[in-house]
């Protein structure tokens, strides 16, 4: 893939300014794991509840007025989007507070922005997902817009993991996966407890056991940096090239349109020509900033 | 339209008329320390001893702190209160070739993909009138990044000092507006002509600080992962990122919320790549190591904008070598870079 223009975007500016959010409504919270949190909201503005749009992959700003602006993506899928869910891991002063608000409470909200996964590339081909802990929350968006659109590709696999079973986010995602026969559902602990009957293994592993074959195949990979880390050399065994080879990122971010300036992977900018980005784009320069 | 000049004594008559439209900013002492400062309607003595100023003129674009929006809270709905933009026309006056430049550099971050109204509505409401920089400082290097210290690219109106007075040469429309009513101008003669292109060759000929810019970007994507080289030049940094604050070309910032009981407002902040809370994350930080910082820091300006933009983001003012508390020098680290291409 290549940097895609952002301009072209549709934009849902408050009053032309990309500094000014939007006033959202939270609607409902799911606890995931341990800290996390899917937080459900909607736009007060009626108006904009009828015309928001976004494409999967994409992110936005959530800030708790007084406390601070985060970035997140939006992990609901464009494809069920009646309101939209963003996941809170509770690790930072701006998530603290998030948390610490209540269904009907206020954020702001500014997005989307950012790129998003490449459909045009990905039509037609088998997707292998690969996902650890949190980062399951950008996959399930493009995951649910594959099974919604089903026949537009060929195998779906999704290998999920987590440190513990306690740490498994969107589990009912995860057993409605595991039951859908057109979908191959790995899902992988690092260590189980008593209970826990599935696999054990960290994800790159657990990847090159199931070993999905390569050809017309994109894989589709996030999770912690570790994780990213260690899966680009086990797909390209399986033979994965650098051009089929997907991730999203999260790095630190402030403006989320490329001005701020700390969200860079060499010239690349996370929040303006990512999240989204093929392995061939970033290598360069993961190695020592990622 | 053949060029003016303007007797020194008569600058002053100059700043009061243009005062009655802009709000004038020229070099002025605060705390002995050389900055701009909105003239205060007489003083000129900035003529004798002005050099550079020690803060950048992108403060007057990018203040070092402003207020994006306020906010209220009632009853726990909030209300957005935006500034109303900012109209007042400001003229900067004697603005370097180098920080002319600089604006111009900063210009393509803050248009690109989404516009930043706010630096952009000072960016629109300004006129630019450059010096001709007789004087310039041994760590000056602005000629080594195509540029010159009597660059008139990037200014509306530029001034070059030939002794009694300034020749005028107006680059814009603007500029041909500023000075199209101004008694006070005489026209230049060929002598005059002749007098500034000596000082401007002088000025050149004293820049001896000099980088090799040719295929930059290239030796350092080739240098970008050899650790020993980056742990070598960033040895003596004590990250106190007074060179990114000074950069005219730095623009990076924070975003942060203040809010007393009901009442708050977003705000931005200068900020710096040379801070480890820059880029660190709760679990971790892509550049833990002082190394890394000052790797983003020497790539972001002759590698990275070169890829994005097409021009280096330097243009050679030296600050970052003259104010630097412990001498870190960004010349001596690209001139000595491990991979020659």
């Amino acid at each position: 893939m290549t940097v895609t223009d952002i301009s072209q975007r549709k934009r849902f500016l408050a009053e032309d300014n990309i500094y000014l959010p939007h006033i959202v409504v939270i609607e409902k919270i799911i606890d995931e794991s341990p800290g996390v949190g899917t937080f459900h909201f909607n736009f007060k503005d009626e108006k904009l509840r009828k015309e928001f749009s976004f494409e999967a992959g994409q992110f936005a700003e959530l800030s708790v007025f007084g406390v601070g602006e985060a970035t997140f993506c939006i992990t609901s899928s464009p494809t069920r989007s009646d309101h939209l869910e963003c996941a809170v891991n509770r690790v930072g002063a701006v998530t603290n507070a998030l948390h610490r608000l209540g269904v009907g409470a206020e954020m702001g909200f500014r997005g989307p922005f950012g790129n998003s996964f490449p459909l045009e590339l990905m039509e037609g081909k088998n997707l292998v997902f690969v996902g650890g802990g949190i980062g399951l929350a950008p996959l399930r968006s493009l995951i649910w817009y594959a099974i919604d659109n089903r026949d537009k590709y060929k195998n779906i696999d999704i290998i999920y993991g987590a440190r513990s079973p306690a740490d498994l986010s969107f589990k009912y995602d995860l057993e409605s996966w595991g039951k859908d026969k057109t979908v191959n559902m790995v899902t992988t602990v690092d260590k189980g407890d008593k209970s826990w009957k599935g696999r054990e293994g960290f994800v790159p592993t657990v990847l090159e056991q199931a070993a999905p074959s390569a050809k017309d195949a994109v894989a589709i990979v996030c999770g912690p940096p570790v994780m990213i880390r260690f899966t680009f050399p086990v797909l390209e065994k399986l033979g994965f090239t650098p051009e089929q080879m997907i991730t999203t990122l999260e790095k630190r971010m402030k403006c989320g349109v490329g001005k701020c300036g700390r969200c860079n992977i060499g010239n690349l900018y996370v929040c303006r020509d990512g999240p989204v980005f093929s392995y061939a784009q970033i290598k360069n320069f993961i190695s020592s900033e990622y | 339209m053949a060029n003016k000049k303007i007797d020194k004594k008569n600058i002053s008559k100059l700043l009061k008329k243009w005062s009655q439209e802009f709000s004038v900013f020229v070099p002025s002492l605060e705390n002995n320390e050389a900055i701009m400062a909105e003239w205060d309607g007489k003083d000129i003595s900035f003529l004798d001893w002005y050099r550079n100023t020690v803060k950048p003129p992108k403060a007057n674009f990018l203040p070092l702190m402003e207020k994006l929006f306020s906010f209220k809270k009632r009853k726990g709905n909030y209300q957005i209160e935006v500034p109303p933009a900012d109209k007042s026309k400001q003229l900067i006056f004697g603005i370097r070739p180098c920080d002319a430049r600089a604006l111009t550099i900063l210009d393509m971050t803050f248009t690109d993909a989404y516009e930043d109204p706010y630096y952009l509505a000072r960016r629109r409401n300004t006129v630019l009138v450059g010096m001709t920089c007789t004087d310039p400082y041994d760590s000056c290097f602005c000629t080594s990044l195509e540029g010159s210290p009597s660059d008139a690219a990037n200014v509306d109106l530029m001034l070059t000092d030939i002794g009694d007075s300034f020749l005028m040469e107006a680059v814009t429309d603007k500029g041909k507006k500023l000075i199209a009513s101004a008694s006070e101008l005489k026209d230049a003669t060929s002598a005059d002509e002749s007098k500034a292109t000596e000082v401007k060759d002088a000025a050149a000929s004293k820049i001896t600080r000099k980088i090799d810019a040719r295929d930059i970007d290239k030796k350092l994507l080739a240098s970008f992962d050899d650790k020993d080289y980056w742990e070598k030049v960033a040895a003596k940094c004590i990250s106190c990122g007074i060179c990114t604050f000074l950069c005219p070309t730095c623009y990076c910032f924070d975003i942060n919320d203040e809010m007393v009981k009901n009442q708050g407002a977003r705000f931005r902040n200068w900020d710096s790549c040379a801070f480890p809370v820059y880029t660190k994350m709760p679990m971790e930080n892509p550049r833990e190591e002082k190394w890394h910082r000052i790797r983003q820091k020497v790539c972001h300006k002759y590698e990275f904008y070169p890829m994005n933009f097409g021009v280096i983001a330097c243009t050679g003012c030296g600050r970052c070598i003259r104010l630097c508390p412990v001498n870190w020098d960004i010349t001596q680290a690209l001139n000595s870079l491990p991979v020659k291409v």
